[in-house]
């Protein structure tokens, strides 16, 4: 938690000198909690819905940059459409953990994983994305 | 191995409101409404110039705040992990 210090006010020329006095805690601390939407899927329908990579209102035909954003068929650096939508239980895994789906290499799951993280309320995919995200 | 870039989207995405040393952000395009308690808010607004390492959110942080921790660089990169696994934060 953050805290003001009892340094004073100002050096004593004019000059602001009193320092906000920021803790990190330890590594293992929480500092993020997530409101998810009240979404009505069990446990195991959220496991198996799926997300289009991309979703096909936003252009399949696009490629995916590696920060996440859609970018024009064969840009280089960026990634071809999935031919097929990623499970839940895939995302879930690729979100948590990092670990690339069956026949996806690691950078290209990374994009992938980006792209699903900017998914937007109204995408396909994005109630998916966000029951996945809902504690158990 | 370079290290990572992180990002964030720009702060008129957001909606924050302070509560008592907690901070309630809505993430406009989620939709997804967060509870971040310090320093996962200094480590957006470090972002908010722009994508950076983990070193270099440090660096900024130190500009604005007398940063105390035994480990920093530990500490950022497990609330980056946190901010990431939220949807708030991003690699490029």
């Amino acid at each position: 938690m953050s805290e003001r210090s009892n340094i004073p006010d100002d050096d004593g020329i004019g000059r602001p000198s009193r320092r906000v006095v920021l803790a990190l805690g330890a590594a293992a601390a929480s500092t993020v909690v997530t409101i998810r939407p009240a979404l009505a899927q069990t446990a195991g329908s959220v496991l198996n819905c799926e997300i289009p990579v991309p979703a096909p209102q936003a252009g399949s035909g696009n490629f995916i940059a590696a920060d996440g954003k859609l970018v024009p068929a064969g840009t280089p650096g960026a990634y071809p459409p999935l031919a097929r939508p990623l499970k839940g239980e895939e995302v879930k895994a690729m979100l948590n953990s990092g670990r690339a789906p069956a026949g996806v290499n690691s950078e290209a799951a990374q994009a992938y994983a980006n792209y699903i993280r900017r998914l937007q309320a109204g995408m396909s995919g994005f109630t998916c994305y966000a029951s996945l995200q809902m504690p158990r | 191995m370079a290290a990572s870039l992180y990002a964030a989207d720009p702060p008129e995405t957001l909606r924050t409101v302070e509560l008592e040393g907690l901070t309630l952000l809505y993430h406009r395009p989620s939709g997804l409404t967060h509870f971040l308690a310090p320093p996962a808010p200094q480590i957006l607004e470090a972002l908010a110039a722009g994508p950076a390492t983990a070193a270099e959110i440090a660096a900024r942080m130190g500009e604005a705040f007398e940063i105390e921790s035994e480990d920093p660089a530990a500490a950022i990169a497990a609330r980056l992990s946190e901010l990431e696994a939220a949807g708030l934060v991003w690699r490029t």
